[in-house]
């Protein structure tokens, strides 16, 4: 049996009474591109800062690729690249210095990270303006760049969070097809995003996480006949509409995440000023 | 003026602003941090009404006597110290002004008179309106006091000069924060202000050498300045009050006349500024850049240094690279130089290093070094956002701080030949056991302010932001632990060299200072060691300082 790309065991992070992540069991193969997903303030980022050694764990364990991410950070972080929530750019290096120095930093000698960087400014569509500073980068700019140096030393699982928020549909499309690439070539993608639709059309299994637990793990289909399994045996709110919506057509990935986190009854709501 | 016209809902919109300011002030005392920040508030505005009051009690006196002598004139000496102070003390002290973002109000059908007095009084509940204010009051009633029928046109005067001065300081301030807001512009701010504050310490040396007997010619210059110093504010106040005490009322109705327009003007140049902002001015740069060129696409190799790993070849690269794109980082290395030049103008009699040139070069190195903290106590403030890309890295953070403290150890080197050269130039080339004794005494006070700089840079970071006000320091914390670290250093240091001079050879120093650079370099080893440890303990503190809007 392959050892997972991701898992942990019992992952818990507090935040003095606030328990951000509860006793969360991952579990993510090789090669699969696995969407994490949950509402606002659920425990997304606090998770996938633990996952890249961003933030300790209160309790639980954490393996990368089989590697105890607590013992062998080292290890770990060699091979996975990284787009956190807030980029981590150096905003006073040009994007050729910045792939550079990130290649540098991950071991590649200085010709591989020369040439790697000078095909990723192309293929990001960064190389037309080599003098302009990182902190001069529009946001779309900004994400690719960061991608760009998540992706430079070729990392065996890639984490990113929030890849494509603010991100114009051109931009959006080179990072996609990128990303595609890398899961054609073995790569393990665990991304979080609140674009559902990109996320179905992407990935290939889906976690979801409400108020720090996980309610949710499987493929796309599983999470599918599950909820469809739940509408058929009465389940809570969303019941009667599951039930005549799958005798017609297949769940879409935001039906089943309304649904999985209970939240219909929210987005029936009406204002009494608005009509 | 229909501009003036405020749209019915104002009202309520100046309450919620009032209200919501009043609710983050609350809502910050649940922290420690905002808890704390009361109290230095607490302390700040017992010494600002200590400084008010005692302020408005010498400048009364100061305008009575000036009033009694019939030497109404002198006014204006008084005048345009309060207006220096209220002009320059926000743009020095910028961490005790009040800096309001426009976009949080622009978003909201807020109108643009509204929007206009929210920024003028927002912006000016500030010490130094306060202080200037009840200077200002003190000088009215003194004046009132000497010559009770000019307290009304005083007060009028004063209070026309006291608007002037607020306006003028919402209109530098608005300018300020629009050259700010482009780094470019910023860069060439930050040369201009720093040249500004290099020239203002000229002014004692310069004064020392020229000032001691009058000259002809300094003395015509002076005269000749006179009358233009009363075309500008503080002139023309004074000399309308001053006109009027010697009862020419038609001269002082002329002056008030003419100090009106300025008001007029600056107030013109303040709407400029903040109708832009209301209208939403875009002051992005990303567009600004022309997408061109193939050319520079030619494979850059980065840096190698000799005898160290890629990793901490490429942070030493990126150190000095940030370094070389940072204005005023890079005047603190022409600083330690320029001071010599000071203390070399400020004449033969009066300063230490005129009766003792054989110290310039350590004086100088000590100097140097000291500067070199601005870079060392925060070794993480200016990554910003890039702290998390370490914590990812495959990268030991011993390695990484290791190489942020060579890049600081190549500035400082660079720092010490430029001073070795100017104390050749200005005093005499300094001996070779001063030099060697220096070199010593560098050897023991670097490490240790490495390792020291390195623990407050893991535990007290803050980050650095070159295009907000009051962002471009450590915290007060390092600053006022660098206090006391210092004093422990140089003053260990200047004990151990004037020993040496007192025992008539600086040899003597060398030996000591070897003996201590072994006690600090195992003390920056030990330091360098436990780093990895320390920071993943305070990572979360780390990217949650260093990553915050």
């Amino acid at each position: 049996m392959d050892v997972p790309a991701i898992s942990t065991e019992g992952l818990t992070r507090r935040f003095g009474e606030l328990v951000a992540v509860h006793d969360v069991n991952l579990r993510v193969a090789p090669g699969q591109f696995f969407g994490f997903l949950g509402p606002n303030g659920a425990g997304k980022s606090t998770t996938i800062k633990m996952l890249t050694g961003l933030l300790a764990p209160t309790a639980g364990r954490i393996h990368i690729l089989g590697l105890d991410l607590i013992a062998k950070p080292l290890e770990v972080k060699r091979q996975i690249g990284v787009v956190p929530e807030g980029m981590a750019l150096f905003g006073r290096l040009t994007g050729s210095e910045y792939l550079n120095f990130v290649g540098r930093m991950y071991g590649l000698d200085r010709e591989t990270a020369a040439k790697r960087t000078a095909e990723l400014l192309e293929f990001m569509q960064l190389a037309d303006q080599p003098k302009k500073l990182v902190t001069d980068y529009s946001h779309g700019m900004q994400k690719k760049l960061a991608l760009a140096a998540a992706v430079i030393h070729g990392p065996k699982i890639l984490f990113l969070d929030e890849p494509f928020e603010a991100v114009d549909a051109i931009a959006s499309g080179t990072l996609k097809a990128m990303l595609q690439r890398m899961i054609a070539r073995g790569a393990t993608i665990f991304l979080t995003s609140h674009v559902l639709e990109i996320v179905e059309r992407l990935c290939s299994h889906v976690a979801i996480i409400d108020r720090g637990r996980l309610v949710a793990q499987g493929s796309l289909e599983e999470l599918r006949a599950g909820v469809e399994a739940q509408a058929a045996t009465g389940g809570p709110a969303a019941a009667a509409e599951g039930a005549t919506q799958s005798g017609r057509e297949k769940l879409t990935l935001e039906q089943i995440f309304l649904r999985t986190v209970g939240d219909l009854r929210r987005a029936d709501q009406e204002l009494s000023w608005l009509g | 003026m229909a501009w003036l016209i405020f749209a019915p809902e104002a009202r309520g919109q100046f309450a919620a602003i009032a209200r919501i300011r009043w609710q983050l002030f609350v809502n910050s005392l649940q922290t420690v941090r905002g808890r704390v920040e009361l109290a230095s508030r607490i302390f700040m505005g017992l010494f600002i009404a200590l400084a008010g009051v005692g302020g408005a009690i010498g400048f009364g006196g100061a305008a009575w006597f000036f009033i009694s002598q019939d030497e109404a004139g002198w006014l204006s000496i008084l005048l345009w110290s309060v207006f220096l102070f209220w002009q320059l003390f926000p743009l020095m002290a910028t961490a005790f002004t009040e800096n309001l973002d426009s976009s949080n109000f622009l978003r909201f059908p807020l109108g643009y008179p509204s929007y206009f007095l929210v920024r003028l009084v927002y912006g000016s509940l500030d010490p130094a309106t306060a202080l200037g204010s009840l200077w200002l009051l003190g000088i009215t009633i003194g004046i009132g006091f000497a010559d009770p029928r000019l307290l009304i046109w005083a007060a009028l005067v004063l209070l026309a000069f006291a608007i002037v001065n607020l306006l003028l300081a919402r209109m530098i301030f608005a300018w300020v924060e629009r050259w700010l807001a482009q780094r470019r512009a910023r860069e060439i701010i930050g040369v201009l202000f720093f040249l500004f504050i290099l020239s203002f310490q000229l002014i004692g040396p310069l004064m020392n050498r020229y000032g001691e007997k009058p000259r002809p010619g300094v003395v015509r210059v002076s005269r000749e300045l006179s009358p233009a110093q009363r075309l500008l504010p503080p002139g023309l106040a004074a000399e309308a009050i001053a006109r009027m005490s010697h009862g020419q009322v038609s001269a002082g109705l002329g002056f008030f006349a003419v100090l009106c327009p300025y008001g007029a003007a600056i107030l013109w140049l303040l709407n400029l500024r903040l109708r832009a902002q209301y209208q939403g001015e875009n002051l992005s740069e990303a567009v600004g850049y022309i997408a061109s060129r193939k050319e520079n696409q030619a494979l850059r190799l980065g840096w190698s240094v000799l005898g160290f790993p890629g990793p901490i070849a490429a942070t030493f690269e990126k150190e000095l690279r940030y370094l070389s794109r940072s204005g005023p980082m890079l005047f603190t290395l022409i600083t330690p130089v320029f001071w010599l030049l000071i203390i070399r103008l400020s004449g033969k009699g009066g300063n230490f290093l005129a009766r003792a040139p054989d110290l310039a070069f350590p004086v100088g190195g000590a100097y140097a070094l000291l500067l070199l903290t601005n870079l060392v106590y925060n070794n993480f403030g200016a990554d910003g956002g890039g702290i998390q890309f370490f914590f990812a890295s495959p990268v030991r953070f011993r390695k990484i701080v290791l190489a942020k403290n060579l890049a600081h150890v190549a500035a400082f080197g660079l720092e010490t030949v430029l001073v070795w050269l100017a104390v050749c130039m200005m005093y005499r080339p300094p001996a070779v056991d001063v030099t060697i004794a220096t070199l010593a005494g560098i050897l023991f006070a670097a490490p240790a302010n490495l390792a020291l700089g390195n623990l407050l840079s893991i535990y007290s970071p803050k980050k650095l932001d070159w295009g907000t006000f009051g962002r471009q320091r450590a915290s007060r914390t390092t600053v006022l632990a660098s206090f006391g670290i210092q004093f422990g250093i140089f003053g260990l240091g200047t004990v151990v060299f004037l020993l040496a001079r007192h025992y008539g050879s600086f040899w003597l120093a060398t030996p000591v200072f070897l003996v201590f650079s072994v006690l600090s370099f195992t003390g920056y080893a030990l330091v360098l060691k436990r780093i990895d440890r320390m920071a993943l303990d305070r990572r979360e503190t780390l990217i949650s300082e260093l990553c915050r809007a």
